[in-house]
């Protein structure tokens, strides 16, 4: 017996199987029958709706529960979800119609896609592989696109995106690293927009015929002795002839290269039964794998999707007019016609509040979609207000940007409210390793930091005072003020806060 | 009996333990590979235009670098 309510899908289920769940015919998501599920009264079990559909949940649909494979029909009926009266949509953030995909993402998966939906992404596939191609790789289509392509001749339903790989020549994971920096440059010449995941992929973005931005994943592989590594689930014994020369297979009626003997690279991607279909896919790398390209290639953006998710519905709006106590005393230590350098700028607001006072402000996060409505303003009323990505956990960014702003003249501070309680300790290197270059020519750092006392903040881990100003010191800094802002009498939080002044004198043996 | 099973137990805990610390060496280990990639890309880049001396190609070559992270 099959039912649904409020909390999510009840059912029972002796054996693990993928089931579709649609909404008046259209798949918005897939989950297994007993993996999926929690115990239930007996002898039923229960999957609760997942995060991202909650929110659209509220009106009423046709509900179709049905095996993925077999197609047998678990529940078909009018339901009413919530209290709303209108039909129940479910839409992506462009308004285009979506369901869940792979990695639980609500996201225009290509079975809401017309044909002509997605040709400019097949040629975008085209271009980027010919690219790739000019750039001494020889690329051919991975993970989903090529089980699409293999198993069907066709994008799967449930996909998202396409995924491109290449097995590079080296074999030391250093030089598969710097040569897919090279790749990224080279696309972003040709007018793209990229995205770095780990030192081994990067996303390209790719703006479909209904405005939809599709993403398209490169990975980067390589051969040690007789072991196939490719980024990001692959390490196995693998003979190089399995992969090239590559032969050609037809994805929605057009010819794309792909491993010599694909089924070999599905096997490891996907295990023995990858030929059955399993909408609700989840990778399991063993933990050997994990550890391994974790190591060589993963780490460079700690917190940084959980920070994007927060922010990407926030485009549009603008944030508190309140500035932050870090903010208020930046403007009285350095006034107008100074220079701000907001790192882990966030939503922007003090860089809009600072900026709007006559302060130039340069702000930086790894989630700029956050100050996306406060980078517009400042634009609308020609403030000199520069928002920026900067990856903290990318040394290149940290050493780019700080060369930039050493370039610039004028007073200035460096503002990190948050920041270094928010990364990793190569994060806080980074941030102490960019104030000292930007403040090489004078200025100050000012740092706030939660302490570890009270409620933790979300998303935030404990700094305390010493390990910072040690941290400071030890990069050639002097620091002015190190205080515990709790026992101030205005201070109005549940949680500790700890304030760090900074500075670095410009003679030549206080190098950070 | 019971002293050779305790000394077995004991040697086979010290081993599960090296091996873990073995382990946390190696990712240490592999960690290089990304941040010497990083620092030998951007230099690469930059070292270029640098040698040219000329103020226009560096920050042209700074904010190409800039726009493709």
């Amino acid at each position: 017996m099959t039912s649904v309510d409020n909390a999510g899908i009840r059912l029972v289920a002796v054996a693990d199987r993928p089931l579709d769940v649609l909404f008046d015919g259209r798949r918005v998501w897939s989950f297994w029958s007993r993996r999926d599920t929690g115990h239930d009264r007996l002898p039923r079990r229960l999957v609760a709706w997942p995060a991202p559909l909650v929110g659209a949940l509220n009106g009423h649909t046709r509900l179709c529960v049905r095996e993925h494979v077999s197609g047998r029909v678990l529940l078909d009926q009018e339901v009413q979800l919530g209290t709303g009266g209108d039909r129940i949509r479910i839409v992506g953030r462009s308004g285009a119609l979506a369901g869940l995909d792979k990695s639980g993402r609500l996201t225009a998966t290509f079975e809401s896609r017309t044909d002509d939906d997605v040709v400019p992404l097949l040629d975008a596939i085209d271009t980027v592989l010919s690219l790739l191609n000019d750039l001494g790789v020889k690329p051919f289509i991975a993970y989903g696109t090529l089980l699409g392509a293999v198993r069907e001749g066709r994008f799967l339903g449930h996909d998202s995106d396409a995924d491109l790989a290449y097995v590079s020549a080296a074999s030391a994971p250093v030089d598969v690293v710097a040569e897919s920096f090279r790749l990224q440059r080279a696309v972003v010449r040709r007018g793209f927009a990229t995205f770095r995941y780990s030192g081994a992929a990067f996303r390209i973005d790719v703006e479909e015929g209904d405005g939809v931005l599709r993403g398209l994943d490169v990975f980067a592989g390589f051969m040690n002795e007789r072991r196939l590594y490719l980024m990001g689930e692959v390490a196995a014994d693998f003979d190089p002839a399995w992969i090239y020369p590559r032969t050609m297979s037809t994805l929605e009626g057009r010819s794309f290269p792909v491993p010599a003997l694909p089924e070999r690279l599905l096997a490891s991607m996907y295990g023995p039964s990858w030929r059955v279909p399993d909408p609700a896919f989840k990778f399991h790398a063993s933990p050997r794998t994990k550890r391994q390209l974790d190591g060589w290639f993963r780490g460079t953006s700690a917190h940084q999707a959980a920070w994007q998710r927060t922010y990407s519905g926030l485009r549009k709006t603008m944030p508190a007019r309140r500035p932050s106590g870090l903010a208020r005393r930046i403007w009285r230590d350095i006034g107008a016609g100074g220079t701000v350098v907001d790192v882990g700028a966030g939503r922007g607001g003090d860089a809009f509040w600072l900026v709007r006072r006559g302060v130039r402000v340069t702000a930086y996060d790894f989630a700029p979609a956050g100050m996306q409505a406060v980078a517009g303003a400042a634009q609308e009323r020609a403030l000199p207000l520069e928002a920026r990505y900067l990856n903290l956990g990318d040394r290149r960014g940290t050493l780019v940007e700080g060369a930039a702003l050493a370039h610039q003249a004028g007073p200035r501070a460096v503002l990190a409210r948050h920041v270094a309680d928010a990364t990793n300790d190569f994060g806080r290197e980074s941030l102490i390793r960019l104030a000292s270059m930007a403040l090489r020519q004078g200025g100050r750092l000012y740092l706030d930091v939660w302490t570890g006392q009270g409620t933790a903040p979300t998303k935030l881990s404990p700094v305390p005072l010493d390990a910072l100003t040690d941290l400071l010191r030890a990069h050639g800094a002097t620091v002015l003020e190190a205080e515990e802002l709790s026992g101030n009498p205005n201070f109005r939080r549940d949680y500790s806060v700890g304030r760090v002044v900074a500075e670095w004198t410009s003679t030549p043996d206080a190098q950070g | 009996m019971w002293n050779l099973n305790g000394r077995a137990r004991e040697r086979a805990r010290e081993l599960e333990q090296r091996v873990s610390d073995l382990e946390a060496d190696l990712v240490e280990m592999r960690r290089h590979h990304l941040r010497l990639a990083e620092l030998t890309d951007l230099t690469q880049e930059l070292l270029v235009p640098f040698a040219s001396r000329d103020t226009d190609r560096i920050d042209a070559a700074i904010e190409a670098f800039r726009r493709s992270l």
